[in-house]
């Protein structure tokens, strides 16, 4: 049973690192942000690239992806999102269409493919990524033999968490995203630069779609489409959560993964993932407004 | 003002005549294999009116169109799954698909009834009509049922899009783990054709053209109409002020169950006209990106346009076939319709159909000054009809 | 005068309760048929949400409304529309992307089946009706105009032109004439005078000239209760009316 557990804690660690950038995203800004899987996948490539060209580990690469995939989300928020605000299902689909983009710049290597140049790293191929000697072996605790790589992803999330909850609770730029959340409005009225705050904020969910890429990239073969199935689980854990809930989203995915990995374990993934979706459904339907959201109305 | 309405009318009946005009046409003009791609185009343009009709006139965006679509391809093939000679060389009388005939148990009995567990749910599609029934029956009960779930519950706007799309990724699902009875990831391929009173419907024929494109001008009239009558208006008013048209005494849900009905019966039976003409059905459908790839057609052609999402989605379908000869044109061109779709949300809200009725719209106004109303106010109407769904 | 004409709606010991906070408490009123009923009260006294409760929009947790003799407590909003109740919110509500005739046109089909909706435009007595609502609401200047590019005051004046093609017999108006001009709140209180007789109407109002202008009844709800009820007169003499709006001097 331990290890049943283990494997559905394993399974919500990575649904949160996804969720915990859409959450924000969402919550803060009322985007839906369909280009965050290609984000996660961003980082990834991150982490390929830096470990081809810069030899770098899979720890070293996550500040790295955290700025790249910030830097491509500051400039998503700056180009695109900020001329759709109010309008969801437009958000939506805008941030398909910089998924496509964001795919297709890496399957053509910036382009470059057209010249006929290639870039080692990158390109239509799947790739993949050695998790480093120390995070490799198993250990045990409590008589169970846990995979350490897995623990590290867990810690990770953790660590991540707390971090999102601390400046989101415990910080004055939190106090404005939280404003912002609840009556944009209000708060631009208040002297908050709603426009900045937003562009960072949006930098932030991207950047910890980054670093969730570069974990991704330990235990799946990197390639240009994977990102498009993360953007359904991250979405899932959220509007279950409860919009703009971080609580909720811890929550919710807890009990995504509990889900997903004892039904993997007495039937199969497929069904485990198809009873996962039956779940979300029937939340839905139940409480549109998500398990944790904020009260009022 | 009403001969400008009038004018208007007419222009869009012109509209229709010159499309139409052109579908029945296109045999003349090209040869078997490129009428064939088309007439599967033809399936799509089905498809983004479909998704218009829901969106654009219901206001609900369906992310899991490919759900319908699906179901209707799989009720079809079935039945020419059983029709085709792969299924009829095993010695038995009775047809059996090759894929369960490969995977079946050493000892398991060579029948249709029982060669595995879920092999019996074959039994009915012997008859090809129970197919081509079904492909429109199933999609119309599940989106009946689904529909009346979702919209007595008011749930709307990005909920039901989180719905629909859980729903088709929870069915793909289904369908692989299914494996003994639906082929799981390869799906049914090496189907028999559409046989019709002795008639077979050869894929690459031009009467198998002319059978879909029929389908489809029938689909494009006839859901033109329906947007048109009392219902449709009324359907329209329960996007604009859902809780207005409740106060007129209208059940608002029975409305918006009919038309996502409607919407997910003409995806069945677009479904069907795609096995037909593409003698496959796969997973595929039920595929994430196929859905949205619906509404991103749609989004391009005009939303609210059931013409325009119909053109939409043949047009980029088609340009997408002309460029697949070189892998490296291909690639650019999904990157060209990123960019694309990006520009149409952020200027272009009510896609190509909104372009051309704004260029008219200018026209009108030089023609005769004072006579038409500034295309600005009709952009601002435009503009809050894209906020609305998102509230 | 409401007893000879029969009762066009009659509250019974209306209550709801919102956890514990009663926004409405035990309130009865009887409107007569054709009358024109002004419904008075502070911020907070409840007049909305006895609206909400009528119109179906709020679920009551005590007491009933009937309309007529027909009890619509707590049925469905469309039930309650088809029924006869026609409301108008406050903040106006249309069907912008909609001409202004195709409004008038869903207001006015008076069947509420999705299939007997099948076919097309309106038949004659349908035309008829809706002519007489053009020249009830005198937009006849703007019916093919989308509704969404009238003016605040056209808007208003459509949307009650909508509870007349519903055919509604008890008409809700939450504030008619906020934000309108003077011209407009004028042409609003010439509306209502005419659709006074055919309609039984009950409106809340703040602007007292406009209440004079129309009413004739006038209830006073206070903390979700019936405070005081009577002629124009009456009401500004009413010592209870006069304590409980002290603190803001009286209405005026």
């Amino acid at each position: 049973m331990a290890d049943v557990i283990f494997i559905g804690l394993s399974l919500s660690s990575i649904l949160l690192l996804i969720a915990l950038g859409l959450t924000i995203i969402y919550g803060a800004m009322g985007v839906i942000n369909m280009a965050h899987g290609e984000l996660v996948m961003i980082g990834a490539y991150t982490a390929v690239m830096t470990g081809i060209y810069l030899g770098f580990n899979l720890i070293a690469a996550l500040p790295v992806a955290f700025l790249v995939a910030g830097g491509i989300g500051f400039l998503m928020e700056r180009a695109v999102i900020r001329h759709l605000y109010g309008r969801l299902l437009d958000t939506l689909l805008a941030t398909w269409g910089i998924a496509i983009i964001l795919k297709q710049a890496i399957r053509l290597e910036f382009g470059l493919s057209f010249l006929d140049i290639h870039i080692d790293g990158l390109g239509t191929g799947l790739q993949n990524v050695a998790i480093p000697a120390f995070l490799n072996q198993p250990w045990s605790i409590g008589g169970i033999e846990v995979q350490s790589y897995r623990t590290f992803i867990i810690l990770l999330t953790v660590f991540l968490a707390l971090v999102t909850w601390f400046l989101m609770y415990r910080t004055s730029y939190g106090i404005q995203v939280r404003a912002i959340m609840r009556n944009a409005d209000m708060a631009a009225a208040c002297g908050i630069d709603v426009k900045k705050v937003s562009s960072l904020t949006f930098a932030y969910g991207s950047g910890l779609a980054g670093v969730a890429g570069v974990m991704m990239a330990g235990f799946k073969t990197v390639s240009p489409d994977m990102g498009s199935s993360l953007v359904v689980d991250g979405f899932l854990v959220v509007v279950v959560g409860g919009v703009g809930s971080l609580l909720g989203s811890v929550a919710s995915a807890g009990f995504l993964g509990q889900v997903n990995g004892i039904f993997a374990t007495y039937s199969n993934d497929i069904l485990a993932r198809a009873v996962v979706f039956g779940v979300v459904i029937l939340i839905i339907m139940w409480r549109p407004q998500g398990l944790f959201s904020f009260k009022g109305r | 003002m009403h001969a400008f309405v009038a004018d208007r009318r007419r222009l869009e009946f012109l509209a229709y005549a010159l499309f139409i005009a052109g579908v029945l046409a296109m045999p003349l003009f090209i040869d078997a294999f490129w009428l064939n791609r088309i007439a599967k185009y033809l399936v799509y343009g089905m498809l983004g009116l479909a998704i218009a009709l829901s969106w654009g006139y219901a206001g609900i965006l369906n992310l899991g169109q490919g759900l319908f679509f699906g179901f209707g391809a799989y009720m079809a093939a079935m039945s020419l799954k059983l029709q085709s000679y792969t299924s009829l060389q095993q010695g038995s009388d009775k047809p059996i698909p090759d894929f369960m005939l490969w995977n079946a148990e050493p000892n398991a009995p060579t029948d249709l009834c029982c060669i595995n567990e879920g092999s019996f749910l074959w039994l009915p599609f012997q008859a090809q009509w129970f197919g081509m029934a079904m492909a429109i029956l199933a999609p119309t009960l599940i989106a009946y049922l689904v529909g009346s779930a979702i919209f007595r519950l008011r749930i709307s706007g990005v909920y039901v899009a989180i719905i629909t799309l859980a729903l088709v990724l929870l069915t793909r699902l289904l369908i692989i783990d299914a494996q003994p009875v639906t082929n799981g990831f390869n799906g049914l391929t090496d189907l028999g054709w559409l046989t019709i009173g002795g008639f077979e419907f050869d894929p690459y024929m031009t009467q198998t053209y002319y059978l879909v494109a029929a389908g489809m001008v029938v689909v494009l009239l006839a859901t033109r109409l329906l947007v048109a009558t009392r219902a449709g208006l009324i359907l329209q008013s329960t996007r604009d002020d859902p809780n207005r048209a409740r106060y007129l005494g209208y059940n608002v849900a029975a409305y918006q169950v009919f038309f996502f009905t409607v919407s997910a019966a003409i995806a069945g039976f677009a479904g069907m006209l795609y096995v037909i003409a593409a003698e496959f059905a796969s997973p595929t459908f039920m595929d994430l990106t196929f859905s949205i790839s619906m509404v991103v057609w749609a989004a391009v052609g005009g939303r609210a346009s059931l013409l325009g999402a119909c053109i939409g989605a043949i047009l980029i379908n088609t340009i997408e076939a002309s460029v697949s000869e070189s892998e490296m044109l291909q690639e650019g061109w999904k990157l060209i319709i990123g960019f694309l779709f990006v520009l149409v949300v952020l200027f272009m809200p009510r896609g190509l159909a909104g372009l051309v009725n704004d260029m008219l719209d200018r026209i009108e106004a030089m023609l005769k000054p004072g006579a038409a109303r500034p295309p600005a106010t009709t952009k601002t109407a435009a503009a809050t009809a894209a906020e609305k769904p998102g509230e | 005068m409401a007893s000879a004409k029969g009762k066009a709606l009659t509250i019974d010991g209306l209550t709801v309760d919102f956890g514990g906070f009663k926004a409405v408490d035990g309130f009865s009123m009887i409107v007569g048929d054709g009358e024109l009923r002004v419904l008075l009260g502070a911020n907070g006294a409840g007049k909305t949400t006895l609206m909400d409760l009528i119109s179906g929009k709020t679920r009551s947790t005590d007491g009933s409304v009937h309309l007529y003799d027909l009890n619509i407590t707590n049925q469905e909003e469309y039930r309650i529309a088809r029924a006869g109740v026609g409301r108008k919110f406050q903040i106006p509500s249309i069907f912008r992307e909609l001409t202004v005739e195709q409004n008038l046109i869903v207001a006015g089909t008076r069947e509420p089946s999705v299939f007997r909706n099948l076919t097309f435009g309106i038949n004659r007595e349908g035309r008829r009706r809706l002519e007489d609502v053009v020249e009830l609401t005198r937009l006849g200047d703007v019916l093919d105009r989308p509704a969404g590019e009238l003016s605040h005051g056209e808007t208003q004046w459509l949307e009650l032109g909508m509870l007349v093609s519903q055919g509604a017999r008890v008409i809700l108006l939450d504030e008619p004439t906020a934000g309108m001009t003077q011209v407009e709140t004028q042409k609003t209180a010439e509306l209502i005078n005419r659709m006074k007789g055919d309609h039984t109407i009950l409106v809340v109002e703040h602007d007292m000239a406009f209440v004079r202008e129309i009413a004739s009844t006038i209830t006073v709800m206070h903390l979700g209760k019936l405070l005081a009820e009577g002629s124009m007169a009456e009401i500004e003499s009413n010592q209870a009316v006069r304590d409980a709006y002290l603190g803001s001097g009286g209405i005026h």
